[in-house]
């Protein structure tokens, strides 16, 4: 499903030696791929931008006792990261995901089921070494 | 090799279900570690183990904790290590499944079919029977076919 980002295009951030470059080109963005590719530590680097931008909101398996439905609804204008989504996000989770017009979404996993989504959501990670940093940034997937 | 659930009721009572690797990693499996978790680190993650609880990670030769392994080769470290429990699967890329396919004890589970390109043979569980698979495609059919 492609559907175009409604709340940034782009994000970028460095963390130390780490530089993290991403292209957004659609609304549900799933980063999915090989275990070790960056995934998680992606998700902690955007995790530490939280604390200076109030246009993302994290949550992960710390968040597993957590009513994930009550505070992804009650989100608005959020660019929402999820890392660890197979096990946090249930069916009607997805579904509400899927139709939500009020927030963007970077979902950290490989199962698309209930989110209406085809290859233009499916993204990887690509590493690239410049100097002493490494960039990482989303190319598609398929 | 493996045993396969696809349904969480299938898993006998005595078998415990872990379905957050990364906690039960940190807090359990991690002080197992020893020599054999070596190069499955090395090949899923491309990190090499330096001591106990510390690694270099292939990104700049940073030194960091285990605990920042991939949530995919915890999964199979966390299998390798228990073979009694049953732990959720989801969360392994195929370059994790491939090690994994290959273990010869361990328990899994997954509603749906995560299945590495390549594969020998695994055992499949449910309620009714126990069985080998040798077979990709059979795997597959097992694991869509709802009973």
């Amino acid at each position: 499903m492609k559907s175009k980002p409604i709340i940034m295009e782009h994000f970028f951030t460095v963390h130390t030696s780490f530089v993290l470059d991403f292209n957004f080109t659609s609304n549900i963005t799933i980063l999915t791929g090989d275990s070790g590719t960056g995934k998680t530590a992606s998700f902690s680097f955007i995790k530490e931008c939280m604390a200076l931008n109030p246009d993302i909101m994290c949550l992960n398996y710390l968040d597993y006792q957590k009513d994930i439905a009550d505070i992804i609804k009650k989100a608005k204008g959020k660019l929402i990261v999820i890392d660890n989504a197979d096990v946090l996000l249930d069916d009607d989770v997805r579904k509400y995901i899927a139709l939500d017009d009020k927030n963007q979404y970077l979902i950290i996993g490989r199962n698309p089921k209930n989110l209406f989504t085809t290859k233009d959501n499916l993204f990887e990670l690509a590493s690239e070494v410049q100097g002493e940093q490494t960039i990482l940034r989303i190319k598609s997937y398929l | 090799m493996i045993t396969i659930f696809k349904n969480k009721r299938d898993i006998p009572q005595n078998m415990e279900y872990v379905e957050l690797n990364d906690i039960y990693f940190n807090q359990n499996t991690a002080l197992k570690l020893d020599e054999k978790a070596e190069k499955i680190i090395e090949t899923i993650d491309g990190a090499k183990l330096i001591s106990k609880f510390k690694m270099r990670s292939k990104f700049n030769d940073i030194v960091l904790d285990v605990d920042k392994l991939s949530s995919g080769c915890k999964t199979v470290l966390n299998v390798l290590y228990n073979p009694e429990k049953v732990f959720c699967l989801k969360e392994c890329g195929n370059n994790a499944l491939e090690i994994l396919f290959g273990f010869q004890a361990g328990n899994v589970y997954s509603e749906y079919a995560l299945i590495p390109f390549e594969m020998d043979a695994v055992s499949v569980q449910t309620s009714s029977e126990k069985k080998e698979i040798y077979d990709y495609e059979e795997l597959k059919e097992w694991w869509s076919y709802e009973e």
